[in-house]
């Protein structure tokens, strides 16, 4: 019975999406009848779904979108493994946020993307490089999320705390001001997967060999304008699906603050 | 299993004063100077207007802020720092939302020496107390006010404090709800006596709950009226005994409210 309701707001929540899927494709392929471009500008749609049942059959498009994730993913992880717990310390501490937060602010407005060329003659076009830039796109949204998040926990859920056995704020810390923040870590963890996800693509782009912006480079260079639209296709369909999972856990873990 | 036939300790409130900095440099006398003196197990309930301290009164207890002047002792112990042995139960309920109902029973018994078994225990008892055993399992934001406040008094007297600190407890919730907590309160603190401090606006909810009864004068907040209910509970606040008691209070209480009213028409001219 629940189960049923579920699907059924399941499939009320996707329709728009399968909609405006749809009205992309319809009008995709108007503008092909209408304008008939050259295919190597435009291709119909037919043509690049015909493209990416072969780009599939043949291994490409599988093994440049796994070599994709696993960069984002593993530069990700090393992020959050640095920025989660700086941002709970700064969130906490006055002084060391004082001290950091100019950091933070001066090097912040530097797109990731702008570190691209640094990171080729730092690492060469070897995967550090390009861990290094997803790095740094991943970075900054889960330290200031976190350091809202910490910032914004409850004053009346810390005296709870203080009275209910927290007598140091090291256990204050431990068994409030953490789990209090964790709705606001996941938001950060969800946004800095989505940066680094446009970061790995553009580093890509620029310096690989592999990978879904290698795909896109290669398919330009080669006037195969059906492949780079595959390419682009995978992107956000990927991007889309590794969003909507994140929402799924933040409702799940990430309970109502 | 028993609950300790603890009491509570009684608590001796002296000369205590609290100014608060304000953002222009200068001071804001919130509270005092307050002496009062309560019993081990009694009941007091404190009314007065708002802005008049209440908070900052309840907050010092607990060991929130400290005192200006003035001396707060428990049991002949001055309080320093916040303490289990001073439960609070807060107005906005502050559970732990990242915990389930029976955890943040749990939570307070975590410091006390006590294996898992006997916490469990312990807080399963507190919650069949408040008529929630059946809830323990679930998300705090599954629980209405109502219940999210049960499990606050059931997490407050499962570490059996000597003393409970409760601001304005009832104060978001509706009529009727209110008026079944209020008598839930009474059940579970007959049972397991305990030194209260409750803070109300509310006239009729000190004349159904109290022993005794002060009354605060606004800013700084003062002691301006004492009265000892004796009627036997559960009580009939419609009775004429009541009534009139209640009279009595509002006579004084709007008098302060009347100032209340003239301190911020000054500060709006
Ligand atoms: N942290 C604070 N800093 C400055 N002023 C405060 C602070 N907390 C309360 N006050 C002021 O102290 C007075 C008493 O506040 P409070 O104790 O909350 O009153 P009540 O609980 O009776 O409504 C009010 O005028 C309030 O504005
Ligand atoms: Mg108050």
């Amino acid at each position: 019975m629940r189960q049923a309701a579920g699907i059924a707001g399941g499939a009320r929540r996707a329709l728009p999406f399968l909609f405006a899927a749809v009205s992309i494709v319809v009008a995709w392929q108007l503008v092909v009848w209408i304008t008939k471009p050259e295919p190597s500008i435009l291709p119909p749609p037919g043509a690049v779904v015909a493209s990416f049942g072969h780009l599939i059959a043949n291994g490409e498009l599988p093994r440049d979108a796994a070599i994709s994730l696993a960069r984002v993913f593993s530069a990700w992880l090393l992020s959050a493994a640095v920025a989660v717990p700086l941002g709970l310390l700064m969130g906490s501490s006055r002084a060391l946020e004082r001290i950091v937060n100019p950091f933070v602010e001066l090097l912040r407005p530097i797109s990731p993307l702008a570190w691209i060329p640094m990171a080729i003659l730092w690492f060469g076009i070897g995967e550090a490089g390009k861990i290094f830039v997803v790095l740094i796109g991943a970075f900054f949204p889960i330290l200031l999320n976190t350091i809202a998040g910490v910032k914004g926990v409850d004053p009346v859920l810390l005296h709870a705390g203080e009275v209910f056995g927290c007598d140091t704020r090291l256990s204050l810390f431990r068994r409030v001001v953490v789990p209090a923040s964790m709705p606001a870590v996941i938001v950060g963890l969800r946004i800095a997967f989505g940066t680094g996800w446009a970061a790995i693509i553009a580093a890509e782009l620029v310096a690989a060999q592999s990978g879904l912006g290698f795909l896109i480079a290669n398919g330009m260079d080669v006037l195969r304008a059906d492949k780079v639209l595959v390419g682009m296709i995978a992107i956000g369909v990927l991007g889309f699906l590794f969003d909507t999972l994140f929402r799924f856990l933040q409702g799940r873990f990430g309970y109502a603050s | 299993m028993q609950p300790a036939p603890d009491t509570g300790k009684p608590l001796c409130i002296a000369r205590l004063t609290k100014s608060y900095e304000s953002r222009s440099g200068g001071t804001l006398a919130a509270l005092g100077p307050v002496s009062i003196d309560v019993e081990a197990g009694e009941f007091v309930v404190i009314v007065g207007p708002s802005g008049c301290g209440k908070t900052t009164l309840l907050h010092l207890l607990a060991g929130f802020l400290a005192p200006s002047e003035g001396a707060i002792l428990v049991g002949g112990e001055p309080v320093s720092s916040p303490s289990i042995d001073r439960a609070v139960v807060f107005q906005s309920y502050a559970l732990f939302p990242w915990l389930s109902v029976i955890e943040n029973v749990e939570f307070g018994l975590m410091r006390k020496k006590l294996t898992g078994e006997r916490r469990r225990e312990i807080a399963e008892f507190h919650l069949r107390l408040v008529g929630l055993q059946d809830f323990a399992n679930k998300h705090i934001d599954e629980l209405s006010g109502g219940m999210k406040q049960r499990v606050a008094i059931a997490r407050a007297f499962a570490v059996e404090p000597s003393i409970l600190l409760m601001d304005e407890p009832f104060g978001a919730l509706d009529a009727l709800t209110r008026r079944l907590l209020q008598r839930e309160l009474l059940r579970i603190w007959q049972e397991q006596r305990r030194t209260v401090v409750f803070i109300t606006h509310s006239v009729t909810e000190a004349l159904f709950l109290a022993d005794r009864i002060l009354l605060m004068s606004c800013r700084p907040g003062q002691i301006k009226g004492e009265w000892r209910v004796t009627e036997q509970r559960p009580r009939d606040v419609t009775s004429s005994a009541s009534v009139a008691l209640e009279r009595e209070i509002y006579a004084l209480l709007d008098e302060e409210l009347a100032k209340t009213f003239g301190q911020e028409g000054l500060r709006a001219t």
